[in-house]
């Protein structure tokens, strides 16, 4: 193929569009999964699931996963965890989930992003005692890395909880 | 070589950069907030027809109770008075744009009486926002408490 050498006072045109063009292109704007690249709602459910089991065997590299490093984790008490924080917590023992009970309620993908609404019966041992929760609860979930991370969880407890 | 040709030349080059433009969001950061606090605008002045206008049909709203409205339940909370919003103070820490959907977490101070009873709280909210019409609209809503009440006083 026969190629021409650019003249040096178009130099600077070919630098100004490239440049826009590829600033133009690198925005901060997570890309849109391919279609049946997130596995659809059952794999949603696992991984809500997942995470949840996690949560009682304070699985750390499990946790690391499915938690996004933006994650805003707020406890039904007000309490605020990031997702070191949360993990740290489950591990040195300073938050025990005994078990937990989800009934998931609904779930919704809006292509990157997805909503998991439901409820849970949560036990936690609290100073060598357990306490048992029924919260009402809403996470949001995004595909990053090629798997759902959750990144925020807001909770609250139901008027029937054990311990309000 | 002339400009016109240059450019040209490069057209392969500049279609190939800007693929990924196709899935760039329409609606913007800026916009995003701005839906948010116009939505909690429209609350405290129990302006309904805004409130429908930024409320997505198939929103979910889970207040901090734990119990979740369709927008109907919600709009029609407002309209009819059963919740009436004395004073709302928000704060959009952060917004993540996607495609056509938006995440926002943020701060919140309310003040509303419900069925007679004033209650003031500290919460902290996620949102969902989807772009749809030409819009941001609010399609997920849940908060938590982050403080005890203020206060509660029957009326």
């Amino acid at each position: 193929m026969k190629m021409r050498r650019t003249s040096p006072r178009n130099v600077p045109i070919v630098i100004a569009t490239i440049a826009a063009m590829t600033m133009l292109c690198g925005n901060s704007v997570a890309k849109e999964p391919a279609q049946g690249e997130t596995g659809g709602e059952a794999a949603l459910r696992a991984a809500e699931l997942k995470r949840f089991e996690a949560n009682v065997t304070a699985d750390a590299r499990v946790l690391g996963e499915v938690l996004d490093d933006g994650l805003e984790y707020v406890h039904s008490n007000g309490e605020l965890d990031s997702k070191q924080s949360f993990i740290e917590s489950l591990t040195s023992g300073r938050r025990d989930y005994a078990s937990t009970v989800a009934d998931i309620e609904s779930v919704r993908i809006l292509g990157a992003v997805a909503i998991i609404r439901g409820k849970a019966r949560v036990t936690v041992i609290d100073a060598g005692s357990s306490r048992d929760l029924h919260i009402g609860y809403t996470d949001v979930w995004v595909w990053k890395d090629h798997r759902w991370q959750m990144t925020a969880w807001r909770s609250a407890r139901l008027p029937d909880s054990p311990v309000k | 070589m002339r400009p016109l040709n240059v450019m040209r030349r490069l057209l392969p080059l500049i279609a190939l950069l800007a693929a990924p433009l196709a899935a760039a969001p329409r609606g913007d950061e800026a916009a995003a907030r701005a839906t948010i606090l116009q939505r909690f605008e429209a609350a405290l002045h129990a302006d309904v027809a805004t409130l429908d206008r930024l409320l997505a049909d198939d929103l979910e709203y889970c207040n901090f109770r734990g119990t979740c409205q369709t927008k109907n339940e919600y709009i029609g909370e407002v309209r009819s008075g059963v919740l009436k919003y004395r004073s709302i103070e928000p704060v959009v820490d952060r917004v993540k744009l996607y495609a056509d959907t938006a995440t926002v977490l943020g701060r919140v101070s309310v003040t509303a009486v419900r069925s007679g009873e004033e209650r003031s709280v500290h919460l902290l909210y996620a949102g969902v926002l989807a772009w749809r019409d030409d819009r941001w609209q609010l399609t997920t809503w849940a908060s938590t408490i982050i403080e005890p009440q203020a206060e509660t006083k029957s009326k």
